[in-house]
């Protein structure tokens, strides 16, 4: 383990009763990197999230945060850490100036009063300090939640699904907002999301999770390599039988939406020889559109038990 | 390592829930008066039919059960208001020990409870012209005391089985407490209730308590002998609220019901 490592998990298991949620993961979190842990509902994300938070117990093997080991410095690593997530909001029935000042001095804040201007103003919530947290938006209660994940200046922040319920508008702020404080503070993330797009824009290392095991661990380019096959869709004038005899050699699959297109699953080195025969042929292509595979491709083939790929 | 900012903090956020909150104000002053003037008119009924003794009992009990209930409620729903919010997790993974969490809420609920207390002794004396003083001030202290530490017990483990069972127990949180109303005579002497719950009220330190108390309206020097069982029975039910309320949590813990609590 190096120091620039900021949490180190081996072998990590949690059963509820015969049940494996977590079976025997190991990964790590460099400092400055965004981890992120995708996987299918029920795949052990939030398992993994609460074990690695200390609010579920652990069965079996070992959590270092900075070198410590969680279970025997459970007070000191919670100290380096923090956790927002859309799911957990503060307490509702007080202001925000209210629980912010409380969370403050559960992590022993030096400067609390300062430290948390200096936040709202970062965050441009001024305006919400004296308003009651069930009072404000969603949006504005996410930014609340980071804030307070931000306090103690964390060296690394687990974030769970940051932007569910949000807008597209507030979304996209608050990941700039999220990339601007990795990039500032040298912040290590663990990211879980159900956004690919989401986490291909912040994660530098992508974990899929399938009923509790890592099936693929990789960059998000380097995943979305893994799938091959792209997607090439042409608009053409003419005979549909022409382009069956042209594509009948490369044994593809395609599919004709309308009468004059056709949507063909290839091999993406193969896309250029294909539109040079058509053409050869005599096909009159009007439009060519190319899909590549997303993190969303991976993540639906591995949702749908096409591990394949991993 | 225990912070005494961290206890201050919870004991704050005790504080700002309960001003802004208008269960909070409802369950605990309001009930209180609401109970104390009740049994005060009932008191003052019976004074005027002879049964002057029997109404001393009925308000000094009346003053002395809110203490229970104020800081065994305190204890427990004021961990139910973090849970409704979703906040609790969040509390959970800050440094906060155990210890910290328990002892904020012992403390909180003292506080409470004093200063509730304190207003029903003037409101009693005030409107009822019966002063719980009368007893003698070390009295009404170590009554005081020997309650809240009985209360502190009941609290630790209603909010274990709720930790551990979810919020679909909560109603204990509040309802359980009474069960102890009739067992502990609160307002009358150990001798009215039936030999078989004369059994159980001994195994209770308010039932002590309240004899005591009653005892202390015709002769305020203090009663060691029934102060003390109160004390021992006390400690013997705080020690084991506390292990009870530890295996519970890590159970909770264990099964995933203390984050699920929150979902």
């Amino acid at each position: 383990m190096t120091m620039a490592t900021v949490l180190t998990v081996q072998g990590l298991i949690k059963n509820y009763g015969s049940f494996r949620a977590v079976d025997g993961i190991s990964f790590s979190v460099p400092r400055g990197q965004a981890i992120g842990l995708l996987g299918p509902n029920g795949a052990g994300k939030t398992t993994t999230i609460q074990v690695l938070l200390g609010i579920t117990k652990v069965n079996g093997g070992t959590i270092h945060y900075f070198g410590q080991n969680f279970q025997h410095h459970r007070q000191a690593c919670l100290q380096r850490i923090n956790f927002s997530s859309s799911f957990n909001t503060l307490q509702g029935r007080i202001t925000v100036w209210e629980n912010l000042l409380v969370y403050a001095q559960l992590y022993r804040v030096q400067h609390s009063k300062q430290k948390i201007m200096e936040l709202v103003d970062y965050f441009q919530i001024n305006n919400l300090l004296h308003e009651r947290l069930w009072d404000v938006s969603a949006g504005q209660k996410t930014r609340v939640n980071l804030i307070k994940a931000l306090l103690n200046d964390p060296e690394l922040i687990l974030l769970d699904e940051p932007t569910a319920s949000l807008d597209p508008d507030i979304a996209d702020k608050l990941l700039s907002l999220i990339e601007q404080l990795k990039r500032d503070r040298q912040l290590s993330l663990l990211y879980t999301s159900h956004d690919m797009a989401e986490v291909t824009r912040i994660c530098d290392e992508v974990i899929f999770l399938d009923h509790g095991k890592i099936v693929a661990q990789d960059t998000p380019l380097g995943l979305t390599k893994r799938i091959t096959h792209s997607q090439l869709q042409l608009s053409f004038d003419g005979d549909q039988t022409k382009l069956q005899q042209v594509l009948k050699p490369y044994q593809v699959r395609y599919t004709f939406p309308t009468s004059f297109s056709i949507r063909i699953n290839l091999p993406e080195q193969l896309i250029p020889k294909v539109i040079f025969n058509l053409s050869q042929a005599g096909v009159w292509i009007t439009d060519i559109e190319i899909t590549k595979p997303t993190l969303e491709d991976v993540f639906l083939q591995i949702a749908r038990g096409q591990h394949d790929i991993t | 390592m225990i912070s005494l900012e961290r206890i201050k903090a919870l004991v704050q956020q005790e504080w700002y829930i309960s001003k802004r909150s208008l269960e909070v104000i409802m369950d605990l002053p309001f009930f209180a008066v609401i109970d104390v003037m009740l049994f005060g008119y009932v008191a003052q009924y019976l004074v005027g039919s002879a049964e002057t003794e029997a109404a001393y009992y009925l308000l000094l009990g009346a003053v002395f059960w809110e203490s229970i209930r104020i800081t065994q409620y305190s204890m427990t729903v004021s961990s139910l208001w973090n849970v409704w919010s979703r906040n609790l997790s969040n509390m959970f993974i800050t440094p906060l020990s155990l210890t910290e969490y328990i002892s904020a809420h012992m403390i909180s609920g003292v506080l409470k409870s004093t200063v509730i207390t304190s207003g029903l002794i003037v409101l009693t004396a005030v409107v009822f012209d019966f002063n719980v003083l009368v007893i003698g001030w070390w009295n009404v202290l170590f009554c005081f005391i020997n309650l809240v530490m009985f209360s502190w017990s009941v609290g630790l483990v209603l909010l274990g089985l709720i930790f551990r069972y979810g919020v679909r127990v909560q109603a204990l949180g509040w309802a359980v407490i009474f069960i102890f109303q009739p067992l502990s005579a609160a307002f009358f002497p150990v001798a009215v209730l039936p030999p078989v719950l004369q059994t159980f009220a001994k195994l209770l330190p308010p039932t002590y308590v309240f004899e005591a108390a009653r005892g202390n309206l015709l002769d305020p020097s203090i009663n060691w002998s029934l102060m003390l069982t109160a004390v021992v029975i006390n400690a013997v039910y705080l020690t084991a609220a506390v292990i009870i309320f530890k295996r519970l949590f890590v159970a909770s813990t264990d099964t995933g019901q203390f984050a699920r609590n929150e979902s």
